[in-house]
Protein backbone atom coordinates (compact mmCIF):
# COMPACT_ATOMS: atom_id res chain seq x y z
CA UNK A 1 0.00 0.00 0.00
CA UNK A 2 2.81 2.30 1.11
CA UNK A 3 4.97 1.25 -1.83
CA UNK A 4 1.97 2.05 -4.55
CA UNK A 5 1.13 5.52 -2.78
CA UNK A 6 4.27 6.89 -3.11
CA UNK A 7 5.03 7.04 -6.86
CA UNK A 8 1.35 9.01 -6.60
CA UNK A 9 2.72 11.54 -4.46
CA UNK A 10 5.77 11.99 -6.17
CA UNK A 11 3.91 12.39 -9.22
CA UNK A 12 1.46 14.89 -7.79
CA UNK A 13 3.99 17.03 -6.39
CA UNK A 14 5.41 17.35 -9.64
CA UNK A 15 2.27 18.13 -11.26
CA UNK A 16 1.73 20.62 -8.83
CA UNK A 17 5.90 21.95 -9.63
CA UNK A 18 4.89 22.40 -12.95
CA UNK A 19 1.86 24.51 -12.65
CA UNK A 20 3.16 26.76 -9.99
CA UNK A 21 5.98 27.24 -13.00
CA UNK A 22 3.33 28.09 -15.38
CA UNK A 23 1.56 30.58 -13.69
CA UNK A 24 4.71 32.36 -12.08
CA UNK A 25 5.99 32.56 -15.89
CA UNK A 26 1.99 33.46 -16.93
CA UNK A 27 2.03 36.68 -15.06
CA UNK A 28 4.69 38.97 -17.21
CA UNK A 29 2.69 38.78 -20.42
CA UNK A 30 3.83 40.90 -24.14
CA UNK A 31 1.21 43.26 -25.01
CA UNK A 32 -0.71 43.77 -28.49
CA UNK A 33 1.59 46.72 -29.77
CA UNK A 34 0.21 45.95 -33.20
CA UNK A 35 -1.12 49.76 -33.03
CA UNK A 36 1.63 51.33 -32.49
CA UNK A 37 3.29 53.30 -35.50
CA UNK A 38 6.61 55.12 -35.82
CA UNK A 39 6.50 58.77 -37.13
CA UNK A 40 9.78 58.59 -39.28
CA UNK A 41 10.87 55.18 -41.26
CA UNK A 42 13.84 54.56 -39.62
CA UNK A 43 16.56 56.37 -36.98
CA UNK A 44 19.47 57.96 -38.44
CA UNK A 45 22.38 57.51 -35.72
CA UNK A 46 24.97 60.56 -35.63
CA UNK A 47 28.06 60.79 -33.63
CA UNK A 48 27.33 61.61 -29.94
CA UNK A 49 30.28 63.65 -30.27
CA UNK A 50 31.74 65.47 -33.75
CA UNK A 51 34.99 65.02 -32.95
CA UNK A 52 36.84 62.16 -31.09
CA UNK A 53 39.43 62.10 -28.45
CA UNK A 54 43.35 61.88 -28.03
CA UNK A 55 42.79 58.67 -26.67
CA UNK A 56 40.38 57.46 -29.10
CA UNK A 57 36.98 56.89 -26.80
CA UNK A 58 33.54 58.92 -27.42
CA UNK A 59 32.59 56.98 -30.11
CA UNK A 60 28.99 56.79 -29.53
CA UNK A 61 26.29 57.42 -32.13
CA UNK A 62 22.95 58.57 -30.73
CA UNK A 63 19.55 58.42 -32.94
CA UNK A 64 16.02 59.84 -31.94
CA UNK A 65 12.92 58.63 -33.16
CA UNK A 66 9.12 59.31 -32.29
CA UNK A 67 6.66 56.76 -32.10
CA UNK A 68 2.90 56.95 -31.69
CA UNK A 69 2.49 54.04 -28.93
CA UNK A 70 -0.78 52.15 -29.41
CA UNK A 71 -1.23 49.07 -26.88
CA UNK A 72 -3.87 46.92 -26.25
CA UNK A 73 -4.94 46.32 -22.47
CA UNK A 74 -8.24 44.93 -22.80
CA UNK A 75 -7.53 41.81 -21.87
CA UNK A 76 -6.76 43.30 -18.49
CA UNK A 77 -9.60 45.87 -18.46
CA UNK A 78 -10.86 46.61 -14.85
CA UNK A 79 -7.68 45.33 -13.26
CA UNK A 80 -4.57 46.88 -11.95
CA UNK A 81 -1.46 45.85 -13.29
CA UNK A 82 2.20 47.25 -13.92
CA UNK A 83 3.47 47.40 -17.52
CA UNK A 84 7.30 47.21 -18.43
CA UNK A 85 8.90 48.42 -21.48
CA UNK A 86 11.86 45.93 -22.35
CA UNK A 87 14.73 45.99 -24.78
CA UNK A 88 15.97 42.19 -25.19
CA UNK A 89 19.55 42.24 -25.84
CA UNK A 90 19.97 41.80 -29.56
CA UNK A 91 22.73 42.45 -32.22
CA UNK A 92 24.39 44.63 -32.71
CA UNK A 93 25.06 44.86 -29.41
CA UNK A 94 24.86 46.26 -26.21
CA UNK A 95 22.73 49.79 -26.47
CA UNK A 96 20.94 52.33 -24.25
CA UNK A 97 17.71 53.53 -24.78
CA UNK A 98 15.94 56.66 -23.20
CA UNK A 99 12.58 57.99 -24.01
CA UNK A 100 10.40 60.97 -22.93
CA UNK A 101 6.43 61.09 -22.85
CA UNK A 102 3.55 63.15 -23.20
CA UNK A 103 2.40 62.07 -19.98
CA UNK A 104 0.33 58.60 -19.99
CA UNK A 105 3.18 56.60 -19.61
CA UNK A 106 6.37 57.34 -17.52
CA UNK A 107 9.75 58.25 -18.78
CA UNK A 108 12.83 56.02 -18.64
CA UNK A 109 15.71 54.42 -19.84
CA UNK A 110 16.91 51.50 -20.15
CA UNK A 111 19.76 49.03 -21.14
CA UNK A 112 19.57 46.71 -23.50
CA UNK A 113 18.52 42.87 -21.87
CA UNK A 114 16.38 44.67 -19.55
CA UNK A 115 13.14 46.37 -18.60
CA UNK A 116 11.48 49.38 -16.95
CA UNK A 117 7.99 50.24 -15.77
CA UNK A 118 6.40 53.27 -17.59
CA UNK A 119 2.88 52.30 -16.10
CA UNK A 120 1.18 50.78 -12.63
CA UNK A 121 -2.21 50.94 -12.11
CA UNK A 122 -5.76 50.23 -13.20
CA UNK A 123 -7.02 49.59 -16.43
CA UNK A 124 -9.47 51.78 -17.22
CA UNK A 125 -9.22 51.69 -21.01
CA UNK A 126 -9.05 48.70 -23.50
CA UNK A 127 -6.16 50.82 -25.38
CA UNK A 128 -3.30 52.41 -23.95
CA UNK A 129 -1.76 55.72 -26.41
CA UNK A 130 0.87 58.06 -25.92
CA UNK A 131 4.03 59.40 -28.09
CA UNK A 132 7.14 58.56 -26.68
CA UNK A 133 10.41 60.30 -28.33
CA UNK A 134 13.34 57.52 -28.37
CA UNK A 135 16.98 58.06 -28.23
CA UNK A 136 18.83 55.22 -29.14
CA UNK A 137 23.02 55.09 -27.55
CA UNK A 138 25.16 52.37 -28.80
CA UNK A 139 28.86 52.21 -29.58
CA UNK A 140 29.43 53.59 -33.35
CA UNK A 141 31.42 50.47 -33.62
CA UNK A 142 28.88 48.95 -33.66
CA UNK A 143 27.08 50.12 -36.69
CA UNK A 144 28.48 48.65 -39.53
CA UNK A 145 24.94 48.60 -41.51
CA UNK A 146 21.44 49.76 -40.69
CA UNK A 147 20.29 47.19 -37.62
CA UNK A 148 16.81 46.48 -37.09
CA UNK A 149 16.02 46.90 -33.03
CA UNK A 150 13.38 45.88 -31.38
CA UNK A 151 11.20 46.20 -27.95
CA UNK A 152 8.10 45.69 -26.55
CA UNK A 153 5.78 46.14 -23.82
CA UNK A 154 5.19 43.55 -21.05
CA UNK A 155 2.15 43.22 -18.71
CA UNK A 156 2.67 42.21 -14.83
CA UNK A 157 -0.84 41.37 -13.21
CA UNK A 158 -1.04 42.57 -9.66
CA UNK B 1 -12.83 7.49 -45.52
CA UNK B 2 -14.16 8.71 -42.12
CA UNK B 3 -10.96 8.61 -40.44
CA UNK B 4 -8.91 10.26 -43.07
CA UNK B 5 -11.33 13.18 -42.91
CA UNK B 6 -10.74 13.86 -39.07
CA UNK B 7 -6.94 13.96 -39.67
CA UNK B 8 -7.06 16.18 -42.90
CA UNK B 9 -9.54 18.26 -39.95
CA UNK B 10 -7.17 17.89 -37.32
CA UNK B 11 -4.10 19.11 -39.69
CA UNK B 12 -5.93 22.65 -40.39
CA UNK B 13 -6.90 23.43 -36.56
CA UNK B 14 -3.03 22.65 -36.21
CA UNK B 15 -2.02 24.79 -39.41
CA UNK B 16 -4.43 27.42 -37.58
CA UNK B 17 -2.60 27.32 -34.65
CA UNK B 18 0.92 27.87 -36.00
CA UNK B 19 -0.54 30.77 -37.77
CA UNK B 20 -2.01 32.32 -35.31
CA UNK B 21 0.97 32.25 -32.68
CA UNK B 22 3.27 33.33 -35.78
CA UNK B 23 0.92 36.62 -36.51
CA UNK B 24 0.89 37.16 -32.53
CA UNK B 25 4.33 37.19 -31.94
CA UNK B 26 4.98 39.77 -35.48
CA UNK B 27 2.46 42.35 -33.15
CA UNK B 28 4.32 42.12 -29.63
CA UNK B 29 7.41 43.54 -30.67
CA UNK B 30 8.41 46.81 -32.44
CA UNK B 31 10.78 46.95 -34.34
CA UNK B 32 12.53 50.04 -35.55
CA UNK B 33 15.98 50.48 -38.05
CA UNK B 34 19.17 52.23 -36.77
CA UNK B 35 21.17 53.27 -39.81
CA UNK B 36 24.43 55.20 -39.59
CA UNK B 37 23.30 57.74 -42.37
CA UNK B 38 26.68 60.03 -42.07
CA UNK B 39 28.91 58.53 -39.88
CA UNK B 40 32.40 59.74 -42.12
CA UNK B 41 33.80 63.17 -41.04
CA UNK B 42 37.29 64.08 -41.92
CA UNK B 43 39.00 67.22 -40.72
CA UNK B 44 42.75 68.60 -41.36
CA UNK B 45 44.18 71.67 -39.97
CA UNK B 46 48.12 72.43 -40.79
CA UNK B 47 48.50 75.69 -39.40
CA UNK B 48 45.88 77.65 -38.53
CA UNK B 49 42.33 76.34 -38.85
CA UNK B 50 38.95 77.54 -37.54
CA UNK B 51 36.67 75.87 -35.15
CA UNK B 52 33.66 78.10 -33.73
CA UNK B 53 35.16 77.29 -30.15
CA UNK B 54 37.17 74.90 -28.26
CA UNK B 55 35.39 71.64 -29.39
CA UNK B 56 34.74 71.24 -25.09
CA UNK B 57 34.02 74.39 -24.48
CA UNK B 58 35.68 77.57 -23.38
CA UNK B 59 38.41 79.70 -24.55
CA UNK B 60 40.91 78.64 -21.72
CA UNK B 61 43.16 75.54 -20.61
CA UNK B 62 41.93 73.38 -18.84
CA UNK B 63 38.86 72.83 -21.06
CA UNK B 64 34.97 73.17 -19.65
CA UNK B 65 34.37 69.09 -20.35
CA UNK B 66 36.26 66.39 -20.83
CA UNK B 67 34.97 64.10 -24.34
CA UNK B 68 32.56 62.86 -24.56
CA UNK B 69 30.61 65.79 -23.32
CA UNK B 70 31.79 68.08 -25.70
CA UNK B 71 30.25 70.07 -28.96
CA UNK B 72 27.67 72.44 -29.21
CA UNK B 73 25.43 70.52 -26.93
CA UNK B 74 27.80 71.23 -24.10
CA UNK B 75 28.91 75.22 -25.04
CA UNK B 76 31.73 73.87 -27.58
CA UNK B 77 32.58 74.51 -30.70
CA UNK B 78 32.37 72.75 -34.39
CA UNK B 79 34.62 72.70 -37.11
CA UNK B 80 34.63 75.26 -39.61
CA UNK B 81 36.15 75.85 -43.36
CA UNK B 82 39.50 77.70 -43.09
CA UNK B 83 41.01 79.01 -46.40
CA UNK B 84 44.52 80.43 -45.19
CA UNK B 85 47.53 79.28 -46.61
CA UNK B 86 50.56 79.36 -44.01
CA UNK B 87 54.00 80.54 -44.86
CA UNK B 88 57.22 79.06 -43.44
CA UNK B 89 60.21 80.50 -44.08
CA UNK B 90 64.05 81.87 -43.45
CA UNK B 91 66.34 84.73 -44.38
CA UNK B 92 70.16 83.72 -44.73
CA UNK B 93 72.75 87.10 -44.71
CA UNK B 94 74.66 86.80 -47.54
CA UNK B 95 77.99 85.29 -45.57
CA UNK B 96 75.90 82.24 -44.39
CA UNK B 97 74.59 81.50 -47.93
CA UNK B 98 75.30 77.71 -48.05
CA UNK B 99 77.67 77.31 -45.50
CA UNK B 100 75.89 73.90 -44.24
CA UNK B 101 74.48 74.81 -41.23
CA UNK B 102 70.80 74.28 -41.13
CA UNK B 103 68.99 77.53 -40.25
CA UNK B 104 65.76 77.20 -38.70
CA UNK B 105 62.41 78.28 -40.28
CA UNK B 106 59.48 79.94 -38.81
CA UNK B 107 55.88 80.55 -40.00
CA UNK B 108 53.31 83.00 -39.71
CA UNK B 109 50.85 80.62 -38.15
CA UNK B 110 49.09 81.60 -35.30
CA UNK B 111 47.81 78.19 -34.13
CA UNK B 112 48.83 77.06 -31.33
CA UNK B 113 46.28 75.68 -28.98
CA UNK B 114 44.35 72.26 -29.69
CA UNK B 115 40.76 72.72 -31.17
CA UNK B 116 40.13 69.77 -29.13
CA UNK B 117 40.69 71.46 -25.76
CA UNK B 118 42.49 74.32 -25.44
CA UNK B 119 45.45 72.79 -24.68
CA UNK B 120 48.69 75.17 -25.89
CA UNK B 121 50.11 72.40 -27.42
CA UNK B 122 53.01 74.03 -30.40
CA UNK B 123 55.19 76.88 -30.02
CA UNK B 124 55.07 79.95 -32.62
CA UNK B 125 56.36 81.05 -34.37
CA UNK B 126 59.00 78.04 -34.39
CA UNK B 127 56.33 75.26 -35.31
CA UNK B 128 53.91 74.65 -36.83
CA UNK B 129 50.48 72.96 -36.30
CA UNK B 130 49.32 69.91 -38.09
CA UNK B 131 46.53 68.02 -36.74
CA UNK B 132 43.13 66.29 -37.81
CA UNK B 133 40.71 63.23 -37.34
CA UNK B 134 38.58 61.01 -38.99
CA UNK B 135 35.14 59.29 -38.14
CA UNK B 136 33.95 56.22 -39.27
CA UNK B 137 31.17 53.57 -38.11
CA UNK B 138 32.13 50.08 -37.82
CA UNK B 139 34.90 49.97 -36.07
CA UNK B 140 38.94 50.56 -35.95
CA UNK B 141 39.87 50.67 -39.62
CA UNK B 142 42.83 51.14 -41.37
CA UNK B 143 44.30 54.94 -40.76
CA UNK B 144 43.70 57.47 -42.87
CA UNK B 145 47.17 59.10 -44.43
CA UNK B 146 48.27 62.78 -45.09
CA UNK B 147 50.33 63.70 -47.76
CA UNK B 148 52.44 66.13 -49.19
CA UNK B 149 52.44 66.56 -52.51
CA UNK B 150 55.82 68.72 -53.48
CA UNK B 151 56.86 70.67 -56.35
CA UNK B 152 60.78 69.97 -57.88
CA UNK B 153 62.10 73.11 -56.44
CA UNK B 154 61.51 76.67 -55.05
CA UNK B 155 61.73 79.24 -57.59
CA UNK B 156 63.00 83.02 -57.21
CA UNK B 157 60.98 85.50 -59.63
CA UNK B 158 64.16 85.37 -62.08
CA UNK B 159 63.33 81.60 -62.49
CA UNK B 160 66.30 80.49 -60.18
CA UNK B 161 65.83 76.96 -57.84
CA UNK B 162 66.30 75.30 -54.66
CA UNK B 163 65.82 72.03 -54.36
CA UNK B 164 62.76 71.60 -52.15
CA UNK B 165 65.01 68.64 -50.64
CA UNK B 166 66.74 71.24 -49.09
CA UNK B 167 63.60 71.19 -46.19
CA UNK B 168 63.41 69.16 -43.55
CA UNK B 169 61.62 69.14 -39.87
CA UNK B 170 61.31 67.51 -36.37
CA UNK B 171 58.03 67.00 -34.81
CA UNK B 172 57.16 67.18 -31.41
CA UNK B 173 54.08 68.28 -29.09
CA UNK B 174 54.26 69.96 -25.78
CA UNK B 175 53.67 67.40 -23.34
CA UNK B 176 53.95 64.58 -25.77
CA UNK B 177 55.68 61.73 -24.85
CA UNK B 178 54.06 59.45 -27.44
CA UNK B 179 54.97 59.11 -31.31
CA UNK B 180 53.76 61.45 -33.21
CA UNK B 181 51.34 60.75 -35.32
CA UNK B 182 52.97 63.48 -37.85
CA UNK B 183 56.38 62.44 -38.32
CA UNK B 184 59.84 64.07 -38.94
CA UNK B 185 61.39 64.04 -42.44
CA UNK B 186 62.52 66.01 -45.48
CA UNK B 187 60.58 67.05 -48.48
CA UNK B 188 61.05 65.24 -52.16
CA UNK B 189 61.77 67.55 -54.83
CA UNK B 190 59.01 66.88 -57.11
CA UNK B 191 56.54 64.09 -55.49
CA UNK B 192 54.04 62.70 -53.43
CA UNK B 193 54.69 61.47 -50.17
CA UNK B 194 53.67 60.48 -46.91
CA UNK B 195 54.20 62.93 -43.71
CA UNK B 196 51.30 61.04 -41.33
CA UNK B 197 48.58 58.86 -40.61
CA UNK B 198 45.73 59.50 -38.14
CA UNK B 199 44.24 56.60 -36.58
CA UNK B 200 40.27 56.33 -36.99
CA UNK B 201 38.17 58.09 -34.47
CA UNK B 202 41.05 59.61 -32.80
CA UNK B 203 42.36 62.94 -32.51
CA UNK B 204 45.91 63.06 -33.77
CA UNK B 205 48.10 66.27 -33.83
CA UNK B 206 51.81 67.27 -33.84
CA UNK B 207 53.97 70.50 -33.76
CA UNK B 208 56.69 70.44 -37.06
CA UNK B 209 59.96 72.49 -36.73
CA UNK B 210 61.23 73.22 -39.98
CA UNK B 211 65.03 73.68 -40.92
CA UNK B 212 66.52 74.81 -44.50
CA UNK B 213 69.62 72.35 -44.63
CA UNK B 214 71.48 74.84 -46.47
CA UNK B 215 73.69 73.19 -48.42
CA UNK B 216 73.53 74.89 -51.76
CA UNK B 217 74.40 78.52 -53.27
CA UNK B 218 71.67 79.57 -54.84
CA UNK B 219 71.01 83.19 -56.34
CA UNK B 220 70.20 85.73 -54.45
CA UNK B 221 66.49 86.39 -54.35
CA UNK B 222 63.35 85.45 -52.87
CA UNK B 223 62.21 81.66 -53.81
CA UNK B 224 58.79 80.63 -53.06
CA UNK B 225 56.99 77.01 -53.33
CA UNK B 226 53.90 75.77 -52.03
CA UNK B 227 53.23 72.15 -50.54
CA UNK B 228 49.61 70.59 -50.72
CA UNK B 229 48.61 68.86 -48.06
CA UNK B 230 45.99 66.35 -48.40
CA UNK B 231 44.43 63.62 -45.85
CA UNK B 232 42.51 60.32 -47.64
CA UNK B 233 40.35 57.93 -45.35
CA UNK B 234 39.42 54.20 -46.68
Amino acid sequence: MSAARCPATFFLGLALTIILAQAASAKSITIDDSGTMALSPSVSMRWRTATPSRSGGGNSMIGSMSVRVHINVAPWLKHSGRIYLSLPAQQPGPMGLTWTTQGRFLPGQVQSGNRVLVYSGPITTPFMEDTLTFQFTLDGALMRRAVPVSYHFEMDED
Amino acid sequence: MHARFGRSRLRRALLGVVFLGAGSSLAHAYTVTLDPASPQTIYLQVGVGSFTADYCGGTTYPPTHATPNCGPSFGGGTPEKNTTINTVSVTLATGSVGNKTAQAMTTNSTAANSFLDGYAFCNVPSQLYIGGFFRTAGGTTAAATVTATVPASLTSTTGTTIPFSQIQWTTSGNGDADAEPFTEGAFVSGGVQTVGTVASNSWAESCWTFSYLNTVVPAAGTYTGAVLYTMSAP
